[in-house]
């Protein structure tokens, strides 16, 4: 029941006929874009605080792990809500070709990410500088929504931000 | 993944064979509405296997759906 009516809400939200099943989004469409606009708002919300506490607002350090739950709900979302259908063909070459290029993306945005990380440390800090060591791990999660927003930035262009639009 | 040199009479051969629905086409060749949707509308250049397909559901050659224009490829 839930399942449904949250289906015919984001059906609805993301401009699509709910009449006709067939303009819906495939199944990786619906899973990027709720991966783009969940990890978008966590960034969002990340800079806010990361802002907040440039300017002295009392936050505890413990409210910057709020953004991250918040950008990696898109993943849980997905994995509830966008259930494979296997009564129907819903993948085949052109979806192959388009993850592929989509996983190359990914792949690229976390190369960039890694040369950005290495680098402006060094940039910002000066040689002698240094940082904690619990960057480590933030640097790995940030690694990680980094291709995750680069994939389903990738799959949303090149399915064309859209459904099925077309005449039968 | 575009494709301008490549053309096709999908639409037309659809119409021609008992206005088939892209669902039914798709579903004949195995693959989704959206692959022939993109097909037809020359966003798409599918692969020779599905070609073939495409094809053989129409009852024709391969060059009688598709056409390959080397205009294209001078750009002009």
């Amino acid at each position: 029941m839930i399942y449904l009516t949250f289906s015919k809400v984001y059906n609805t939200f993301i401009g699509l006929n709910s009449v006709n099943k067939e303009n819906f989004m495939n199944r990786a469409q619906k899973m990027s874009l709720t991966l783009v606009i969940t990890i978008s708002l966590g960034l969002f919300l990340g800079i806010v605080l990361v802002v907040m506490r440039f300017f002295n607002v009392g936050i505890p350090k413990t409210v910057f792990l709020f953004p991250i739950f918040f950008a990696g709900s898109g993943g849980i979302i997905s994995l509830i809500f966008f259930r494979k259908d296997k009564s129907a063909i819903t993948s085949d070459e052109r979806d192959k070709l388009i993850e592929k290029n989509a996983n190359l993306a990914g792949f690229g945005a976390v190369y960039l990410f890694v040369i950005l990380a290495s680098f402006l440390p060094i940039g910002i800090m000066g040689q002698k500088g240094s940082i904690p060591v619990t960057w480590c791990p933030v640097l790995l999660v940030g690694a990680a929504f980094c291709q995750a927003y680069a994939q389903s930035l990738a799959i949303l262009i090149q399915y064309g931000w859209g459904g099925g639009h077309g005449k039968s | 993944m575009a494709n301008r040199e490549l053309s096709n009479n999908i639409r037309r051969l659809r119409f021609e064979n008992g206005e088939m629905t892209q669902q039914q086409l798709a579903d004949k060749v195995g693959v989704t509405r959206q692959t022939i949707i993109a097909i037809e509308a020359g966003k798409y250049a599918p692969s020779l296997p599905l070609a073939f397909r495409i094809a053989r559901v129409f009852n024709v050659t391969v060059e009688q759906v598709f056409q390959y224009s080397s205009i294209g490829l001078q750009g002009t």
